[in-house]
């Protein structure tokens, strides 16, 4: 177990007809995910071929869960339905869901994400690229869950948890010499299922990971304060970049939960708070990714 | 999305939330009506998204007719803190006794809903938490919660509402969070929630919405009918309009780089290096928008893209940096071309591609042999500074780490 998911877990699509489902559900099986199924009320009962490979379509996730043992899932559905989607895959009892769906409401991102963690379910998004697992086991294939490009990165020591997609590609670029165990998207929106924070201290309890990236962007205000807290708390370095230090207040850049508001959640503030903390951030992703170099030089071995 | 106050107060109304008398004014002649209707004396309030509007004079009490149309005259051409004011809220006067502040937001921390709460409003909340942290409360609303008048009188008490106005404030803290959920605001703010009313007359002591600021989540403007009614087509950007037809994310900024890029946060990353290799430069170039093509962007996304930043005058270079994830730089680079072929080459365009095939781009661009354009790979330093460079180059090919 890397980050959230086993190696060869069994993992569903929702939304895996459509555009957006069809395109990520070929790329993840050509990654090596063990994709058992696909959810569509209106195709339930039909299968997608996949390059040979039949994937069975369901009408919903209680049925997909009762005949694959799915432990996850990918949600790739519009956000007017996301979240009747979402809630339908907490009520069927799996366990990770993977939201990459971009344009939910944010009180439905609020009520799913507080169902969830009522019923012990940890969601990963919206609008976020996924998470990416990189076995450690030279045999065996990781899990790619979402659209993060395969074959960009191979097993290493880092880990990295970013609020932004192509950022998160831009990093894995820089450091894939040095190679990961999993890369996590946390995902642009104001709320999100599993937070910088979480990821940082499911990295702390990931033996193989020694050292982590992180990526952050203007918006909010206590993230970077919690990030430092949580560092508190860590044995394992941390090196951030963040993006924006040149964001106008009052304007939302692109992410709904990128925005300066009443001079609250700059760039600056928050590379202030992480440096207090000890975690050295860089100004630009290469001197971020130059910063992990000099942290990795000072382990002891890896 | 940020409302006017004259729009925001419209949904406290709607929500049964008390307001004073007000009329929408957009220019002296509907001053001079509205405050013969509403009586003086009477405020006049520049209608602007932006904050300390009364430090900068867009808040005036007049006292007769006269009076009202020279004060309006005065504000109606003002730019306030950069915005320029769209109209004058013609309010009636009100004896203030006291001032609260009340304001429910989306909290990115706690994942859930925040009531922020002063009995000692009138200023900024902030300045507010600054001098007196005692006297902010925080409370919270859970997503899952069945927020009731039982649960609002609770909240209305531990805010520290003065006892004679702890029903009432119930009842508008209740009603202002079924503004918030009916609307899916992410913010509404009431400043000062204030009790008016004369002194010296208990039965005549009210609570009243003074001031509010109400913000609208874009994600749902599905469910409303795309916020048509508080569309604002005489103050928005005209590249922001035209962005937006196409459904990109587009915001318009002051320099004169025009920036493009897949991915909100590689565009912020980029301006970022714009702006720095502006500084290093000593040029102080800065960017004049960001530009998100988003993910998996095709030909036609690239074109229209490059045409809504080269149309802008202000622009008087591009940068283009895109990370082939899911977006193909092929078909970003073919975009491009689509765009010249259409613009012809006026500006020069500085092209960073890597990732899903930033080879294949780059080539198509350097078969091109377009003047105008110079391209590099991948992003390091000594690139960077090129990109803000502004005279047009012979074409650069830099493709040696693939």
């Amino acid at each position: 177990m890397t980050l959230f998911i086993e190696d060869g877990a069994p993992v569903i699509v929702q939304g895996m007809t459509g555009h957006q489902g069809m395109t990520h559900t070929a790329r993840m099986l050509a990654a090596g995910t063990n994709i058992v199924g696909g959810v569509n009320p209106r195709k339930s009962g039909t299968t997608v071929d996949f390059d040979g490979k039949q994937i069975p379509v369901y009408a919903d996730c209680t049925e997909a869960k009762e005949h694959t043992g799915a432990k996850a899932s990918v949600v790739f559905v519009p956000p007017r339905f996301a979240k009747g989607a979402i809630v339908e895959a907490i009520e069927a009892g799996i366990g990770l869901i993977v939201v990459i769906t971009e344009g939910i409401p944010v009180a439905d991102t609020a009520y799913v994400v507080e169902l969830a963690m009522r019923e012990g379910v940890r969601i990963v998004g919206p609008n976020c690229p996924g998470l990416m697992t990189l076995s450690a086991n030279s045999d065996a294939k990781g899990v790619n869950l979402g659209i993060i490009p395969d074959g960009i990165v191979s097993r290493g020591p880092l880990g990295l948890v970013s609020k932004s997609g192509t950022l998160t590609y831009q990093l894995m670029g820089e450091l894939a010499d040095i190679g990961f165990t999993a890369c996590l998207g946390a995902g642009g929106d104001p709320i999100v299922g599993t937070t910088l924070t979480e990821a940082l201290e499911a990295f702390e309890q990931d033996e193989s990971t020694k050292a982590v990236v992180m990526i952050g962007e203007i918006g909010g205000q206590c993230r970077a304060r919690g990030c430092a807290m949580a560092h508190e708390h860590m044995t394992k370095p941390v090196v951030a970049y963040i993006a924006g230090f040149t964001a106008p207040e009052g304007k939302q850049m692109g992410h709904a939960g990128a925005i300066v508001s009443a001079g609250k959640g700059t760039a600056q503030d928050k590379k202030e708070a992480l440096e207090a903390a000890g975690i050295p951030v860089g100004r630009t992703p290469g001197q971020a990714a130059a910063l992990m170099r000099k942290v990795l030089d000072t382990l002891p071995q890896l | 999305m940020d409302l006017y106050e004259y729009q925001a107060r419209e949904l406290l109304e709607e929500h049964g939330i008390p307001t004073p008398k007000a009329i929408f004014a957009q220019n002296s002649h509907e001053v001079d009506q509205a405050a013969e209707q509403l009586g003086f004396p009477c405020v006049l309030k520049a209608q602007v998204k932006i904050g300390h509007r009364g430090q900068a004079g867009g808040v005036k009490v007049v006292k007769d007719r006269d009076d009202a149309i020279l004060t309006s005259e005065e504000i109606f051409p003002m730019t306030i803190h950069g915005h320029k004011v769209s109209g004058l809220l013609v309010a009636e006067a009100k004896n203030i006794i006291h001032e609260y502040y009340v304001s429910i937001s989306v909290d990115r921390s706690s994942r859930d809903f925040d009531v922020l709460a002063t009995a000692n409003g009138g200023t900024e909340v902030e300045v507010i938490a600054k001098e007196h942290p005692e006297s902010v409360k925080r409370l919270h609303i859970g997503a899952l919660e069945d927020f009731d008048l039982e649960a609002a009188t609770t909240m209305a008490r531990n805010i520290g509402f003065y006892h004679a106005d702890v029903d009432q404030a119930a009842q508008i803290l209740l009603n202002m969070w079924q503004c918030f959920k009916d609307n899916d605001a992410t913010l509404v703010e009431i400043n000062p929630l204030a009790k008016i009313g004369d002194p010296d007359d208990e039965s005549s002591k009210s609570l009243c919405a003074l001031d509010a600021k109400i913000s609208l989540d874009d994600n749902a403007a599905f469910r409303h009918d795309g916020w048509q009614r508080f569309a604002d087509p005489v103050h928005s950007d005209p590249f922001e309009a035209q962005a937006r037809q196409h459904g990109l994310h587009y915001v318009h900024l002051t320099g004169e780089v025009g920036v493009i890029g897949n991915g909100a946060g590689l565009v912020m990353s980029s301006l970022d290096a714009v702006s720095d290799a502006g500084k290093d430069q000593g040029n102080d170039i800065a960017p004049a928008n960001f530009l998100d093509i988003g993910g998996g962007a095709s030909v036609d996304v690239m074109r229209h893209s490059l045409s809504i930043v080269m149309s802008d005058p202000q622009v008087e270079s591009v940068f283009v940096n895109v990370y082939g994830g899911i977006t193909s730089c092929e078909q970003v680079a073919n975009g491009i071309l689509a765009a010249l072929d259409e613009l012809g080459e006026s500006k020069p365009i500085i092209v960073r591609f890597d990732g899903n095939a930033s080879q294949e781009g780059l080539r198509i661009l350097n078969d091109s042999r377009r003047s105008s354009c110079m391209y590099a790979t991948p992003w390091k330093k000594q690139h960077r500074k090129r990109y803000v460079s502004l005279q047009p180059r012979r074409r650069h090919v830099d493709d040696t780490v693939y």
